[in-house]
């Protein structure tokens, strides 16, 4: 029995956008009115996200655990070796209906053939040995604990295979056991495990087994997301078992609740039933315009209700690609910002390297590789793993990062840069050398293959209106985005060190007789620009891989790209370039005439045409320095 | 000072140069020599470094057991450094200077094509260790990994049959491995009867990474449940596309990715748990159950701890780096066979050798230079390490032209081989 800890909270529409293009000349009685929505209703966002982690929170204690006994599992399963096909499907249904999740685990070894039968016991083998001999043994495992069966010996039991009797599912078996594993899945407490049960069980051709149990979770799953999906597996099981010559009515009733649903899962299958549906409709005969409805054969005004049924189909199509069309466009806009928030984080470090001080430090990206090196270091000191996780790690690699990437910087500069003031051309190799140098010590010290893994709050998103899903490490990319600009800002306009900065770029032979250490703000500022270039490549390692020569293919061409287009030596030029190229690459890329869509390759050539064209008109960027500062 | 900070760099550089250089060995007349031609820095190095480490330990081993016929193996290591040009360069190197008996080596197939001119016209002989594309036979290479129909066809026939999907959406990088696996599994599930409009396909430049709207795609593809991925994705732009798929909430019961390009090793470099459950489809992996295996994955780490490779125990072995390694005792096994090390010779002994292989037994093919291999596909698992949900009965016989691509039957006849001395 289970206890249900929250009343179901309401269900929220939380967008209804409806409209209904599709107009034809004759009428019916399906008034738009009736079909419409209930009145859009705002619903914070806010509210949505504390009601959800605290549905995420509930959904933990929920449902108790459903345990059966363990000798009607092994009854059950020893039915699966027995040569009655008709008794080895109940056996599993049985088993799959059962709610003991146990189970799961047992289907899928004896969907693999890891069950065998051994003195009319059911065991698990996974693991098998040979002698010397070539005879093969197999390493007896517990069926429900997966414990070693012991021996007398108090070793784990080496049986030869030919003692033992093979349970092999058939390929019906083994795809009934497929939608069984789903079945068990709906009574887990883990609600992303209950979740990809109750939409499988929806999806085609529809575990039927699954009705009972989906009618109650609509009424009382504490997760919002959960009672939604199973409404709409319930409708989709349904819509395939009505047919609608039989039952028209309840049919069209279950479309236009999924139209309402703006159930994306049932696009797919109410188009397909559209189509062939229109199939029909042009077979009919053509009717000239205007004529009375009175005047038809009776068997025409008969065959005139599909088109009945094919606007009811049409209004839910549209109702839920309209919405669709909505989400898209609202993706590809943070889409856009997410992308253009990693090319600032990109480029702001060399913006202040290359835009402020006129460096073309092609070690740019090598530095933010250090960045995402220092932040691999944080994880293996944290001892981090994807199995016993320690997020703080996460948080304590930020400044090292930083500090990491800045003393790196800084040693360039004290031993390279410092010379080549003067001689941008000269700058530019010595620091793709220094790129080159960088890139081979690390992969001598790292190897090639090496994975961050992610802090756990990083992963997945969150659902910000239905279908919408944003992630939380884009997320946390674009508040980091947003505080590195805030960060240079405040730093270059209301510190002295700022001042000084400036001082010494805007004219170093003034700021020399007027007592500032121009030698050692130089050095400052590029170490301060390479620890900026540090937390890019910290921030990158949530959405991206780590390797040696990640500077190089994915950072030093797009950083200059935003500085260039932004304008040097100006933040809010960064600021600008980044977002625009981010939301134009991302606007162009799913751009399409018909069949063809523009895609990744071209949208990148596409955006490098556009922004050689701009570079003609504007050739100091999108924010030129002015007056006298233009000239140094 | 100054001077100071230059000697410091350029003694870095020459640091850094000297790792890379040659690996310059006495030779000796108790010797043959073997070219190894894998990038050892740039793109590829992530790759390849892994096979170059494994031949070396294959010869380890071989001359720890005395040699080929008597003479030890010597290695020539060079790095073409994922120049493709450089490719030809360094093969000529290794056949005209060092006059090795034999060449392992190449990842990518434009590494593969740019050095084949160079083996036809010297007749040498390559080992080439990496699952392909195919549409190529040329009697001066052994292709010891997959082609098309040992790899992407089973794996297709598998997402149809097994997991009963409708729907397939072929992402791949923008090179020729993708586009001609792709044509093959196109016309392949074209015959199997899958309409048009269920086939979407998909590129992607090289070290792409912002795979937002892709996966955007993709979720309104396998909105009706019943599609899966087949990914030709390679290197590290996989590590932002799964992250991305997982972050969007898709799972692989939405929509399972089958890769070809991911395999134990790529895995080391990725955040794993956003991968388990998605499958790949290989001729070996580091979990099958064999006791020979077991012992090539022990010695394997043991290799490389021992000789301060990066990694160290850490290391794992996967589909090439099995291939490379049974490269190395085929074609031992072919001199001894031949009695000789003359390329002609040796080309005739390999064909139709069975030989044990770390996965298990297996077979060159009697005729047309590619190997006989078990299929199997694997679950990716939190640990980084494949779960064997399938394996092909018995050994399935390589292709070297599609017959899905040459639906009439007639195939290019093979390329390279003896030298003619008639036009002497």
């Amino acid at each position: 029995m289970c206890l249900f800890l929250v009343p179901p909270l309401p269900y929220f529409p939380v967008f209804s956008f409806s409209r209904f293009p599709f107009s034809h000349p004759l009428h019916f009685h399906v008034s738009h009115n009736e079909l419409m929505n209930p009145p859009y209703s705002p619903m914070s966002r806010i509210c949505i996200i504390i009601s959800l982690i605290f549905l995420q929170i509930i959904g933990i204690l929920y449902p108790c655990l459903a345990e059966v006994d363990d000798a009607f599992i092994r009854s059950e399963v020893h039915k699966f070796a027995g040569d009655d096909a008709a008794a080895r499907k109940a056996a599993i249904m049985t088993l799959a209906q059962s709610g003991d999740l146990r189970v799961e685990a047992i289907l899928e070894s004896y969907k693999l053939g890891e069950l065998y039968l051994w003195n009319g016991e059911v065991v698990l083998c996974i693991e098998t040995i040979e002698d010397e001999d070539f005879n093969e043994f197999c390493l007896l495992s517990d069926l429900l604990t997966s414990e070693p069966i012991l021996d007398a010996d108090g070793k784990q039991a080496q049986i030869p295979l030919e003692e033992l009797e093979e349970i092999s599912p058939s390929r019906a078996e083994r795809k009934l056991t497929n939608s069984a594993k789903f079945l068990v899945r709906l009574s887990s407490p883990d609600p992303e495990i209950r979740m990809s049960g109750v939409k499988k069980c929806g999806d085609p051709p529809g575990i039927i087994e699954g009705v009972p149990q989906l009618e109650a979770m609509v009424q009382n799953d504490p997760v919002k997301k959960i009672r939604y999906i199973a409404k709409e597996s319930l409708l989709l099981i349904r819509l395939s078992r009505t047919s609608l010559e039989q039952d028209p009515d309840a049919h069209l009733e279950i479309v236009r609740e999924l139209g309402e649903m703006k159930s994306l899962r049932g696009l797919p299958r109410l188009q397909e039933m559209f189509d062939e549906l229109m199939i029909e409709v042009e077979a009919l005969p053509d009717f000239e315009e205007g004529t009375d409805i009175e005047d038809l054969e009776p068997a025409d005004v008969e065959a005139l209700g599909i088109y009945k049924y094919a606007i009811a189909y049409k209004y839910a199509i549209n109702q839920i690609s309209n919405y669709q069309g909505f989400v898209g466009g609202v993706g590809n806009i943070f889409r856009g910002l997410s992308l253009g928030s990693v090319l600032i984080l990109m480029a702001l470090g060399l913006a202040i390297t290359f835009g402020l001080m006129g460096v073309i430090n092609m070690a740019h990206g090598e530095l933010m590789m250090i960045g995402a090196y220092a932040t691999f270091e944080m994880q293996r000191l944290f001892g981090h793993t994807p199995d016993s996780p320690s997020d703080w790690y996460y948080v304590a690699a930020l400044p090292v990062s930083f500090l990491a990437a800045a003393f790196v910087g800084y040693l360039i500069e004290l031993s390279v840069v410092r010379h080549l003031y003067r001689r941008p051309l000269e700058s530019l190799l010595a620091t793709w050398g220094i790129g080159l140098l960088l890139i081979q010590l690390v992969r001598l010290r790292y190897g090639d293959n090496i994975g961050v893994n992610a802090p756990t709050w990083a992963r997945g998103g969150l659902e910000v209106v239905q279908d919408l899903i944003v992630p939380y490490s884009r997320c946390f990319i674009i508040v980091l985005c947003g505080l590195c600009v805030l960060l240079i800002y405040y730093l270059m306009n209301y510190t002295k060190l700022g001042l000084r900065m400036r001082a010494t770029m805007q004219n170093r032979n003034m700021a020399n007789s007027m007592g500032v250490n121009t030698q050692r703000v130089d050095r400052y500022t590029f170490a301060f620009g390479s620890g900026i270039a540090g937390v890019a490549g910290y921030a990158w390692t949530l959405i991206g891989g780590v390797t040696p020569d990640m500077g190089q293919n994915n950072f030093i061409i797009d950083s200059f790209l935003v500085v260039v287009t932004g304008g040097v030596g100006e933040l809010i030029g960064v600021i600008c370039a980044g977002l625009g190229i981010g939301v134009l690459t991302k606007v162009i890329e799913p751009l399409g005439i018909g069949s063809m869509v523009v895609g990744a390759i071209w949208a990148k050539i596409l955006l490098l045409i556009i922004i050689v064209g701009f570079i003609q008109f504007k050739p100091a960027g999108l924010f030129a320095p002015k007056g006298r500062l233009s000239d140094v | 000072m100054f001077r100071l900070y230059s000697i410091v760099v350029i003694g870095l550089l020459l640091f850094v140069v000297g790792m890379l250089g040659v690996e310059e060995v006495d030779a000796g007349h108790h010797e043959v020599k073997i070219g190894v031609l894998h990038s050892l820095s740039g793109t590829m190095a992530i790759s390849e470094t892994s096979l170059r480490d494994v031949v070396l330990m294959a010869v380890e081993e071989i001359n720890a057991a005395g040699g080929v016929m008597g003479k030890q193996i010597e290695p020539v290591v060079v790095d073409p450094a994922s120049d493709w040009d450089l490719f030809a360069e360094k093969a000529k190197d290794l056949i005209v200077k060092e006059e090795v008996a034999v060449v392992f080596g190449c990842w990518t197939s434009v590494s593969r094509k740019s050095v084949l001119p160079v083996f036809e016209e010297h007749n040498s002989l390559l080992f080439y260790p990496v699952q392909y594309e195919g549409e190529e036979q040329s009697l001066n290479v052994f292709y010891t990994a997959a082609t098309p129909n040992q790899q992407l066809i089973p794996a297709a026939e598998y997402m149809m049959e097994e997991v009963e999907a409708k729907k397939f959406y072929l992402l791949g990088t923008d090179y020729v491995f993708p586009r001609t696996a792709n044509k093959v599994l196109k016309a392949y599930l074209k015959t199997k009867g899958v309409p048009d409009e269920n086939i979407v396909e998909e590129y992607t430049p090289f070290h792409h990474q912002d795979y937002q709207t892709i996966v955007g795609k993709i979720k309104k593809f396998a909105a009706g449940g019943d599609a899966c991925v087949l990914s030709t994705i390679n290197g590290d732009s996989n590590v932002p596309f799964y992250k991305e798929f997982a972050n969007q909430g898709l799972t692989s019961d939405d929509c399972p990715i089958m890769a070809f390009s991911v395999a134990e090793d790529e895995l080391r470099a990725m955040d794993v748990p956003p991968l388990v459950g998605h499958l790949a489809a290989w001729n070996y992996f580091q979990s099958v159950n064999t006791p020979e295996n077991k012992k090539f994955v022990k010695n394997f780490k043991a290799f490389c701890e021992r000789n301060g490779l990066p990694g160290g125990s850490k290391r794992v072995t996967d589909d090439p780096i099995e291939a490379a390694y049974f490269g190395v005792y085929v074609w031992k096994a072919a001199v001894e066979k031949a009695g000789s090390f003359d390329v002609d010779k040796v080309r005739e002994a390999v064909y139709g050798l069975e030989f044990d292989a770390p996965g298990g037994k297996k077979m060159m093919h009697a005729s047309n230079q590619h190997t006989l291999k078990p299929v199997y596909i694997g679950e990716i698992k939190k640990n980084g390490q494949f779960k064997i949900i399938y394996k092909s009965d018995g050994l399935v016989s390589p292709d070297s032209f599609s017959r899905y691509l040459h639906p009439d039957g007639k195939y290019p006849a093979p390329t390279g081989g003896p030298k003619e001395k008639a036009g002497m």
